[in-house]
């Protein structure tokens, strides 16, 4: 069973432009680390918006481990680290693990046992108790990834995870999700990065104007960034 | 208490807490406003509720034994403060500030032959001066007709009476209610940048991922800052009567139903919660919401007789006063404080409230974007 089927959803945001999905389909198998790529525009960011609840109004059909979402069960299988560090600044890591873990239904017990976990795992137990507006911009991208580790969830969701921050938090986080993956979690990761998809996915799909352009293997491709170059072409993106 | 609903308050209540300026902006602006307005307004009350003494310098120029006699009534006189001036030129008596007024009693007063004269500063009150003039002449009568007491003779004549004082509070029973509702208003601030932060820097989006309703989290909203309403209303309470009283010579009398500020407050905050719900929805960015409450805010203030009291505004503007929500609030505490009125006394006004609310959240509902 795949973790994540998406079979021709089709979305749009009702303003009269185009599509930002059209026919859009997308497969996850289970354990695998999937890439997601596509330059702006390409509907990456309106694919996770569908795939955590958050757009409800689309045509076709998505599926977490066979259930079909909408689904609480379902929903609560994904672990989302969206592009924008979405954290409350004015409270401490520890109560911002703590507010989540609660949404998410966790009893308190587990909440404070997972929170020494994934505060461990992501490098920011010695910050635990301080005010996440103090924290660098690689920290908070850190606690990003925490958050939503917490509940333990079996499908990771990953929106741009590592945009702006420095290398020692970029391989940090590239080591976690490698020990997550080889742990059996399942992830999905949308980047502009190449380098970063190259090296840490087993698979990858293209996605260009919102349709899919290319889905297969990574070992079949040999250089990502002039293979997805050659794929969308070099005009730059700014409509 | 649902367990996420009981996450969702503790932590709009831990970021609200952290937020000094939000602090200062919900307690401290109401209490200094309370303050310095209360000790403002006391000189217009003693004024208008129990009368200022006439400040004159009197200047006997004869030395007539009816002349001697009206210098001492007028000196005597507990309505009058007579003051001893340095100078003999009478623009420049007036000129030093102390008072504004000059009476002489010139040579011939005794005959009839020269009138007292009374020389006012130009800038004088109507009332003032009608009242100076009024008073000077009874003790010039009395004197020049031999009249021992015109005061006792007058009250076989006319006899004075007055409605209860039902319209003007006392400095206390005006700002305190007042700038409480005012403080109580600008929860509108915290509570449409709180929701639009969270929109913006995508934790809203973020919590949508996880099972939780719309209803939920907007009650995790909205009970916080109700209950702070609360808070501050018993605040400014608490400032009035325990504080206020030390600076302020007019006690703060609290009529004789003080219970009846429990659903009044509960009311009024209700009202103001609506207000700043609405403005959350309304608002696109943070700081077109926080301009939209200000300015609201302090539009109802002005309209609602919480800037300048609705007993003397003018007839215009008290007419106008009913579109404003602050308007009922202070009334309906006014009803309690000042005309001691019976609950279903009250009860029109809570009803104007509850419907103000309704309406807010109503149209804040219908125009909300979560995401």
């Amino acid at each position: 069973m795949n973790a994540l089927d998406i079979y021709g959803v089709t979305y749009s945001y009702g303003n009269g432009t185009e599509n930002a999905l059209e026919d859009f389909f997308l497969s996850v198998a289970n354990g695998r680390m999937h890439a997601l790529l596509g330059p702006n525009g390409a509907g990456k960011s309106t694919l996770m918006r569908i795939a955590t609840g958050r757009l409800r109004d689309y045509s076709g059909s998505i599926s977490v481990y066979g259930r079909m979402m909408p689904d609480r069960e379902a929903l609560l299988s994904i672990g989302y680290v969206p592009q924008p560090i979405s954290l409350y600044t004015g409270l401490t890591a520890t109560e911002n693990l703590r507010f989540f873990g609660a949404m998410a239904g966790m009893p308190g017990d587990r909440i404070e046992a997972r929170s020494r976990e994934v505060l461990e795992q992501t490098g920011l137990a010695g910050h635990a108790r301080e005010l996440v507006s103090t924290y660098s911009g690689g920290m908070q991208r850190r606690l990003n990834l925490a958050v939503a580790l917490l509940h333990s969830p079996t499908l990771l969701l990953l929106d741009e995870p590592t945009v702006g921050i420095d290398p020692q938090s970029r391989h940090h986080i590239y080591e976690t999700l490698t020990e997550l993956n080889a742990a059996g979690m399942t992830v999905l990761l949308s980047t502009h990065i190449m380098e970063e998809a190259q090296r840490l996915c087993q698979a990858v799909t293209m996605a260009d104007r919102g349709r899919v352009i290319y889905e297969g293997p990574m070992s079949e491709i040999d250089n990502l960034e002039k293979f997805f170059l050659e794929k969308t072409g070099r005009g730059l993106r700014d409509d | 208490m649902n367990g996420k609903l009981k996450e969702l308050i503790r932590k709009e209540m831990l970021i609200l807490l952290r937020d000094r300026q939000t602090i200062m902006l919900l307690f401290l602006m109401p209490v200094a406003l309370i303050f310095f307005l209360s000790l403002a307004m006391e000189g217009v009350w003693t004024d208008k509720l129990t009368g200022r003494k006439i400040q004159l310098v009197v200047k006997n120029e004869s030395s007539s034994s009816k002349a001697k006699l009206l210098a001492e009534k007028i000196k005597n006189n507990p309505a009058i403060l007579a003051i001893q001036a340095r100078q003999t030129d009478n623009d420049l008596i007036l000129a030093d500030g102390k008072t504004q007024l000059v009476v002489t009693i010139p040579e011939g007063f005794e005959t009839g032959d020269s009138p007292v004269v009374l020389y006012f500063e130009p800038s004088i009150d109507a009332g003032y001066k009608i009242a100076a003039r009024s008073l000077i002449t009874s003790l010039a009568v009395e004197v020049f007709m031999d009249i021992d007491n015109l005061e006792a003779v007058m009250q076989s004549l006319i006899v004075e009476k007055a409605k209860p004082n039902r319209e003007l509070p006392t400095p206390l029973q005006q700002t305190v209610p007042a700038y409480a509702i005012f403080a109580m208003f600008f929860i509108s601030i915290p509570l449409s940048i709180g929701f639009l932060k969270e929109k913006n820097d995508g934790t809203l989006q973020r919590l949508f991922t996880y099972p939780v309703s719309t209803h939920l989290v907007t009650l995790g909203k909205i009970i916080p800052y109700y209950l702070i309403n609360v808070v501050q209303f018993v605040l400014m309470m608490l400032v009035g009567v325990f504080v206020m009283s030390h600076f302020i010579s007019h006690a703060f009398y609290l009529g004789e139903h003080p219970w009846q500020m429990i659903p009044v407050t509960l009311v009024v905050a209700a009202a103001t919660t609506g207000f700043g719900v609405l403005i959350a929805a309304l608002g696109r960015t943070q700081e077109q919401a926080s301009t939209l409450a200000a300015v609201g805010t302090v539009l109802m203030a002005v309209f609602g007789g919480i800037m300048v009291p609705h007993a003397i505004m003018p007839v215009v503007l008290k007419k106008a006063a009913v579109i404003s929500p602050m308007y009922w609030a202070h009334q309906a505490y006014l009803d309690i404080f000042l005309r001691s009125a019976p609950f279903c006394g009250i009860a029109p006004k809570l009803i104007v409230l509850t419907v103000f609310a309704g309406i807010c959240f109503y149209i804040a509902g219908r125009r909300v974007k979560w995401i």
